[in-house]
């Protein structure tokens, strides 16, 4: 790999890396939020290097025009160190030129389609607060799964809910699947979080939604026979939330 | 579509002798395939690469790697500062005397090398050539890109919760690395080994800053080649292998250790990386993960070519199939014992 070329490679990592992180928020699409201060480091230390090497060859081709002394020599010395860059570094113009040009979207309806929905935690009983009075109550899709699955109290029934999620098309039976992905670090290790919503047409996939509605009846409630699903009455399309890999509270309904 | 590309290759490489000779006749349709196929090609590929499982592969691929730049950034800059700051002779001089005692001490010392394996392997050879015993040399290639803390690091970010996880590692990736060190002294061969070509490390009359900038640039563009490989074959596992066929393997204790190992040679992920990989390889027990994270930093396919590269090839087939086996043992009884 020549060293112009290698300047290019250094300094196209580096503007993708800060496109993506300090610019805009593509990286929340990829990460999580937390590796924000990281990225941007990252990015500038490549543009540096990238500065540096730059440098570093228009200098030393300045002085071995101007003195031609041993300092030629020692100079063929380093292009062979730098000729001994493997061919496999060409790849590193992908992740680069992808994130400056083709960023890909944020996983949504077909990953979390091919996957089973992710195991909520248990919950101890005394741990189940009693549910705010509010009305519909916006609530996160894995507090509901746990309300339904294993609040002995039953305090889910017949509480009108509000949930967000996106539209994931379910495979077999009635309706569709509210759907949150969840990182426990990158886009690698995705897991998804779903509530089958029934008695409302599903809207095209990946679209986000907000849901309210009223737990549909089937098992017996607070165990874990109980179908987590719900008895859409109102569904409402919503912008996507900046950082989407959360399952956090629905906005209050306006 | 690829036969045409690959005309086109043909076409385009011919056209590099002719002008010696003068412009063929039908230079004009060269001219215009030039201008139009690249156009073509890029047009599919937009529209191949929407597809569904596409666009989260791409998805994927581009997490992992920007996952991991941060942590490959660091490490390549922390072994590039070793190599120009700190001379070779304070190894040599670290090391005791008698080598079945340095093999141990050389696979701790691991512990201060911060990089990751595609670093570690020219820091190996760079040893070996400055008098350091080979055994000791490849007990600190094995455990210099397991141990040190920042992999434990990102170990301990991707595992929340199970600093179990954490001990284990470093425990397995220093028991392999020295039983791999002592085997070498009692059947290594030196005739396996290729002479070390290359030297590296501070060079009288070169700039500390510049061998520093030089090594670090380098070390950076050859692991994050790699590090694009593997995470290109690490999202195409996940994308294209369904569930169903991990489940069939996560379910057997032992078959799911043999096949997170093969996993981890064939993925060849980055040693700063390969715990996030670990970690999304949810299903499988955590020994299975524990000997996933223990073999891929040790063996892989990168680094058997890196190792064949620098070594020569009846060292690394011996060395690596050797090391695979060990690792295996190892990592399932302190994994065993510990999580």
């Amino acid at each position: 790999m020549k060293r112009p070329l290698q300047v290019t490679l250094l300094v196209l990592s580096g503007l993708g890396l800060l496109h993506g992180s300090l610019f805009t928020d593509l990286y929340l699409r990829y990460v999580k939020q937390g590796m924000r201060p990281l990225l941007i480091g990252s990015g500038v230390l490549l543009l540096v290097l990238g500065a540096a090497e730059a440098w570093s060859w228009r200098t030393r081709h300045d002085g071995h025009e101007g003195h031609g002394d041993g300092h030629g020599h020692d100079g063929d010395g380093h292009v062979h160190d730098h000729s001994g860059v493997p061919k496999v570094a060409w790849l590193l113009f992908l992740p680069a030129l992808s994130l400056l040009f083709y960023a890909p979207p944020a996983l949504g309806a077909y990953t979390a389609s091919r996957e089973p929905a992710k195991a909520v935690t248990e919950q101890k009983q005394e741990d189940f607060d009693p549910l705010p009075t509010a009305s519909p109550l916006p609530i996160t899709l894995r507090d509901f799964t746990r309300r339904v699955q294993q609040d002995r109290s039953r305090a889910i029934d017949g509480r009108t809910l509000l949930m967000t999620g996106f539209v994931t098309p379910a495979e077999g039976g009635d309706g569709w699947d509210l759907t949150r992905i969840m990182l426990s670090c990158c886009a690698a290790d995705a897991q998804s979080v779903k509530v089958r919503i029934h008695g409302v047409t599903a809207p095209p996939a990946d679209t986000w939604v907000t849901v309210t509605g009223t737990w549909h009846t089937g098992g017996t409630l607070g165990t874990r026979s109980a179908q987590v699903a719900l008895d859409a009455r109102a569904v409402r399309k919503v912008a996507r939330p900046a950082n989407g890999y959360t399952d956090a509270l629905p906005l209050a309904p306006s | 579509m690829q036969t045409t590309a690959e005309v086109a290759v043909a076409d385009a490489s011919a056209g590099d002798d002719v002008p010696v000779r003068g412009w063929p006749r039908y230079w004009p349709l060269l001219l215009l395939a030039a201008a139009a196929l690249p156009g073509l090609a890029l047009f599919t590929l937009g529209r191949w690469g929407d597809e569904p499982a596409l666009r989260a592969w791409r998805t994927v691929c581009l997490a992992i790697v920007m996952q991991a730049m941060p942590f490959l950034l660091l490490g390549t800059a922390l072994s590039g500062a070793i190599n120009a700051f700190v001379p070779a002779r304070v190894f040599s001089r670290v090391l005791p005397r008698r080598p079945a005692l340095a093999v141990p001490v050389a696979s701790a010392a691991g512990v201060v090398l911060p990089g990751c394996e595609c670093a570690s392997v020219p820091v190996a050879n760079s040893l070996i050539g400055r008098g350091v015993t080979p055994a000791a040399a490849f007990a600190f290639l094995l455990s210099a890109p397991a141990v040190n803390p920042v992999v434990l690091t990102a170990t301990a970010i991707a595992f929340p919760g199970s600093p179990a996880m954490v001990l284990a590692r470093l425990l397995a990736s220093l028991a392999t690395a020295a039983v791999m060190g002592w085997l070498w002294l009692f059947l290594g061969r030196e005739q396996w080994l290729k002479p070390a070509v290359r030297h590296t490390g501070h060079r009288p009359g070169h700039s500390r800053w510049t061998e520093f900038r030089q090594g670090f640039q380098h070390d950076f563009l050859h692991a994050g080649g790699f590090l694009v490989v593997g995470a290109m074959a690490a999202a195409t596992f996940n994308v294209a292998v369904p569930r169903s066929v991990l489940d069939t393997f996560s379910g057997s204790p032992w078959l799911s250790v043999l096949f997170l190992a093969a996993l981890a040679i064939l993925l060849a992920v980055c040693s700063e990386a390969d715990a996030f990989v670990a970690a999304s390889l949810t299903g499988f027990s955590p020994l299975a993960r524990l000997t996933f994270m223990v073999v891929g930093p040790m063996v892989d396919l990168k680094l058997i070519a890196l190792q064949a590269g620098t070594f020569g090839r009846a060292f690394a087939a011996r060395f690596s199939a050797a090391t695979t086996v060990v690792a295996i043992l190892c990592s399932t009884l302190i994994g065993g014992m510990l999580l």
